[in-house]
């Protein structure tokens, strides 16, 4: 019966939405609606979606049912992502800055201008005073032509993209563990799965459509979801438990989790002996507060005991003085992950990506896999998500950061001459060391190191933590700011020339999500007035700029020639990338695509080709083969609660805005759901100091101050002496002040932990 | 020999005292580790949690047969209430006037069911914790009024213009307070059938749907302001 039930109950699942008569009586009728297929324009999830297009209109959207994504669902963003190319205040028209006014202009004399601005930055102040920061929503070919641009054509490495805030932690993480990056399963390990647990990542918010693929193996299977987070949120009401830590100690509480699964006899000795090293790092590493900071770690090996010597610092009952986790859900979690019957599947995005200590909480998570062996396999999946929709398939693949290139680093000989073979640059131009990192290079701007920044896709004058001085910075004298969006933001207030962008299907690309998968879409919709995309703008630029031997590619079909050439990056098992046609066809590809079949465990022979040591698996990325089990301690936060600033401050995202609002808070739908930002404070706090829902809360950090409505027992639930600030409100910029504290090894920032004092306003 | 005997086992009996009472000494003077427990207490968030409350039924909603004779229609369920959004009204004889609700109206109404008595299917609450049922929800024993009344009722939100696009998930029309449960009124064979929902097994309804709150301030069409009068 149950069984039958259980069928039955598939056979609904994700079903395309069907209205009963009455429910769509008022509807207006479908008419002659052309359905496209895209990838959604917002996270990283990556959910396929099919757009419907009338008179040249994007008119509506539905869950594309082919794509294995999201099998037909998207969630309140996706389904009327169309509506943020229609805002009434989109840029159709090059601005240029004329004595302190912004006057229209047309393409061809914006994109003379930048050029000949880039050289005569050249020519006075060095290569290095040029710089381009892109972004996770680039596209593919947006990414691609940027990186050969700077690092191949002009010689800097000065290319840096708005993933360093989000994702670079994550890149880190892999690289230092396994040598290569991007999650080893895909998301079909949900199926698989028979625990999840959510490391500081509020997934019924941030990733909904994913979150609700876990919902549903609950229902099928009864599958156990714990949220392990420093708030209360819709995720931990969904969860079947939710556990609170004090912020920071999750790397405490990572290694209690080691610490017993050691002492319990757990570990999957055969699999870490055949598959595993152990090494340690530099500890006190700082925290990149100041100007210049520069750290490099030094891995030193180790033995298994040595680990477990290590380890012994970190018993659930020493742990749980210092984590407000009680031992007894210490080992509930360790537990589930040592049970050799219970495949377990770990979630992260923003919680140990954003972290002061990101890379070692990221190699923790791993450590727990690896010594149980429950990884690239189905359902035994340590999973870093993405925020952006192209942050894998741009910035980590295409490489657009200052260390990267499309294939290996600047700092290998034979990476820079493999990229500048393909480039046709002489490898003499590609410099071999890397540059600034974001954080630092607006420090490089406002110290004047920079003098020439191009902004494309993002809006940094919300985003970069501790604001203020980078908004100055950026608009002192002698600095030449290029901007290129749909919509005037913070960010184009600092620009001096403005250029109109076209936005996702108003131009062809690709985009890759979390999962490895590369996703094509047309052009559906024309750019308004004279928008340009992203690549065709810097491709305009490098023609200018004398590098037409380079930028050969013909205006029709640019996205394919381009998208080919980077194929060529990649080839070979280990990632190769799918190509156009299939692309076309299909609703994406992961790769490595190998004879014509996507891959979707990595390093597990059994799935992935480019094993070879004849194995069940092959950490191929490392050198010997093998993966590697860091001990990372814990170390405190670069600013904790004190007597004068007694709050933790923590920034994120709430479901129905994206980022930094600059397009879904032009959706009316999700504006109205959503109108503006606050302040989350626990209830207990918000009595003691008589704040109730909506009054005015002053918070207060050494950064500065900011006046926000309050908001307690709504959303979510902050902790005891912790508040909580969305960041999508550009009328109330948190980033003011907000820490720019960052991870030593991936200079990401943690904008989820600094002191704060909070005030009835 | 004998005397040995007994002062050795004297002895012994003195050693293993010494010893016995040396350990339990030390062990006295360790630390004690009590378990920290109160930590683990996690607030509920009202307006959040009630999405998920009776998820546990959703796929025996997205099996169950439509009854098309018995089906609730969205008329009677507003001509049941006051105005959009009041609690409504009981609409049939209660027996036990004395009780304040509690089990007696939850027999049916927790889970809802067929009442052959009224030939319909018990609606189900929203707010099942809310035991003082009659608090809120009272009986009509006359048609007539006591005088006239100019209060209109407002009109109430309408099916199938809530989408943003063709076909984009509606808006929640209403608000949420102490409906913060969508499945008890948008599933099962109670729920009226312009607002029964095709796809319960969803569970998390507000990463589609989601609020079109007029109780927020609004600030109207959303307007940039720059940073740079500052």
């Amino acid at each position: 019966m149950a069984v039958l039930s259980a069928m039955t109950a598939a056979a609904t699942m994700f079903p395309g939405i069907l209205f009963a008569e009455e429910q769509e009586r008022n509807l207006p009728k479908g008419g002659n609606l052309d359905w496209k297929k895209a990838p959604c324009r917002f996270c990283g999830v990556g959910c396929g979606v099919l757009v419907g297009v009338e008179a040249g209109k994007a008119v509506a959207v539905k869950g594309d049912p082919k794509s294995p994504v999201n099998k037909g669902l998207c969630c309140v963003k996706g389904y009327h992502s169309v509506m943020a190319m229609y805002g009434k205040d989109r840029l159709t028209k090059p601005l240029i800055k004329k004595n302190g006014t912004y006057v229209e202009s047309t393409m061809e004399e914006a994109l003379d201008l930048i050029a000949s601005k880039m050289k005569e930055t050249i020519k006075d102040h060095g290569k290095d005073a040029v710089s381009i920061y892109g972004s996770g929503q680039w596209t593919i070919p947006d990414g691609y032509v940027a990186s050969k641009l700077f690092k191949g054509c002009i010689g800097t490495n000065n290319v840096e993209a708005n993933a360093r805030l989000c994702m670079a932690t994550a890149v880190t993480g892999f690289l230092t563990s396994f040598g290569l990056d991007e999650p080893m399963g895909c998301y079909e390990d949900i199926d698989h799965a028979d625990v999840f647990v959510l490391w500081g990542n509020n997934m019924a918010e941030m990733h909904p459509v994913l979150f609700s693929r876990l919902l549903d193996q609950r229902l099928k299977r009864g599958v156990k979801i714990i949220d392990f987070a420093t708030r209360t949120t819709r995720t931990s009401m969904a969860a079947d438990k939710s556990i609170l830590f004090i912020p920071q100690t999750d790397l405490a509480v990572g290694n209690a989790i080691c610490y017993e699964i050691i002492d319990k006899g757990w570990v999957n000795k055969s699999f870490v002996e055949k598959h595993c090293n152990f090494s340690k790092g530099l500890t006190n590493m700082g925290y990149g507060l100041e100007d210049k900071y520069k750290f490099s770690d030094k891995p030193e090996k180790i033995d298994f005991e040595s680990y477990k010597k290590f380890l012994e610092d970190y018993t659930p009952e020493k742990v749980e003085k210092m984590s407000g986790v009680s031992a007894k859900d210490i080992k509930y979690m360790a537990a589930y992950y040592g049970d050799p019957n219970k495949k377990v599947m770990s979630f992260w995005c923003m919680g140990p990506n954003q972290h002061s200590r990101g890379t070692w909480m990221n190699n923790i998570i791993y450590n727990i896999h690896l010594l149980t062996g429950k990884i690239s396999s189905p359902g035994n999946s340590p999973f870093s998500l993405t925020g952006q929709p192209s942050a894998c398939g741009t910035v980590r693949e295409v490489g657009t950061l200052t260390h990267k290139l499309p294939h290996g680093v600047v700092m290998k000989k034979e990476h820079r001459e493999f990229a500048a073979k393909i480039w046709d640059v002489p490898v003499e131009n590609i410099p071999s060391k890397p540059t600034y990192h974001t954080v630092e290079m607006f420090r490089a701007l406002d110290r004047g190191d920079i003098r020439f920044m191009w902004i494309q896709v993002t809006n940094p004058m919300v985003t970069m933590p501790k604001l203020k001085r980078y908004r100055d910075g950026a608009k002192k004298e002698g600095r030449f700011i290029v901007v290129s969006d749909i919509y005037p933001t913070p960010t184009t207030d600092i620009a001096d020339v403005i250029l109109p962008s076209a936005m996702w299907i108003e131009r062809e690309g690709m985009y890759g999500n979390s999962e490895r998968r590369t996703q094509y879409f047309e052009q559906m919709v024309n750019p308004p007035g004279e928008a340009m995309s992203d690549t065709w703008q810097l491709v305009e630029v490098a023609k200018r700029l004398g590098f037409e031997k380079q930028f050969y590619y013909k205006k029709e079909t640019h996205i394919e020639e381009i998208y080919n050439e980077y194929r060529r990056h990649h080839e070979g098992k280990k990632h190769n990338m799918a190509p156009l046609e299939v692309l076309k066809t299909e609703p994406g590809a992961m790769w490595p695509y190998v004879e014509g079949k996507s891959t979707k465990w990595r390093f597990n022979s059994k799935y992935d080709p480019a094993c070879t040591n004849g194995e069940d698996f092959h950490f191929y990325g490392k050198p010997d083969g093998k993966a590697v089990i860091w001990q990372r301690p814990y170390e405190p936060a670069a600013e904790s609660p004190d007597a004068e600033y007694p709050y933790w401050l923590c920034t994120g995202r709430v479901v129905e805005h994206w980022h930094t609002g600059s397009m879904t808070r032009r959706i009316p739908v999700l504006h109205k759901a959503m109108p503006h930002g606050y302040v989350e404070l626990n209830p207990a706090d918000a009595k003691r100091m008589q704040i109730r829902t909506g009054d005015k809360v002053k918070l207060t950090t050494r950064r500065g101050d900011i006046i926000l409505p309050a908001s307690v027992n709504e959303r979510g639930v902050p902790a005891p002496m912790q508040v909580f600030v969305p960041f999508f409100d550009e009328n109330m910029l948190i980033n003011d002040i907000t820490l720019d504290s960052f991870c030593p090894i991936s200079k990401e920032p943690d904008y989820k932990k600094c002191a704060v004092k909070v005030e009835k306003a | 020999m004998k005397r040995l005997v007994v002062i050795s086992l004297f002895t012994l009996l003195f050693a293993g005292f010494i010893v016995v009472w040396n350990y339990s000494y030390q062990t006295g003077l360790e630390e004690a580790y009590v378990p920290i427990e109160t930590q683990s207490h996690v607030d509920l968030i009202p307006s959040e949690t009630g999405v998920f409350e009776r998820s546990e039924f959703a796929l025996d909603y997205a099996n169950m047969p439509v009854d098309e004779n018995h089906e609730r229609t969205l008329k009677t369920y507003y001509n049941n209430r006051a105005y959009h959004g009041a609690p409504p009204s009981i609409p049939h004889p209660v027996k036990n006037k004395r009780t304040m609700g509690g089990n007696t109206c939850l027999q049916c109404h927790q889970n809802g069911g067929f009442a052959a008595k009224f030939n319909a299917y018990a609606p189900v609450t929203p707010h099942p914790e809310k035991v003082n049922c009659k608090q809120c929800h009272v009986e009509q024993n006359t048609q007539t009024l006591f005088k006239g009344t100019n209060f209109k009722k407002i009109s109430v939100p309408e099916v199938g213009i809530n989408n943003a696009l063709l076909g984009s998930p509606p808006v929640i029309p209403h608000q949420i307070q102490l409906r913060e449960n969508c499945l008890a009124c948008h599933a099962g064979p109670s729920a009226p059938k312009e607002i029964r929902v095709s796809h319960p097994e969803r569970i998390n309804c507000r990463q589609c749907h989601v609020p079109n709150n007029k109780v927020v301030r609004d600030i109207g069409i959303f307007k940039r302001n720059s940073n740079d009068n500052e």
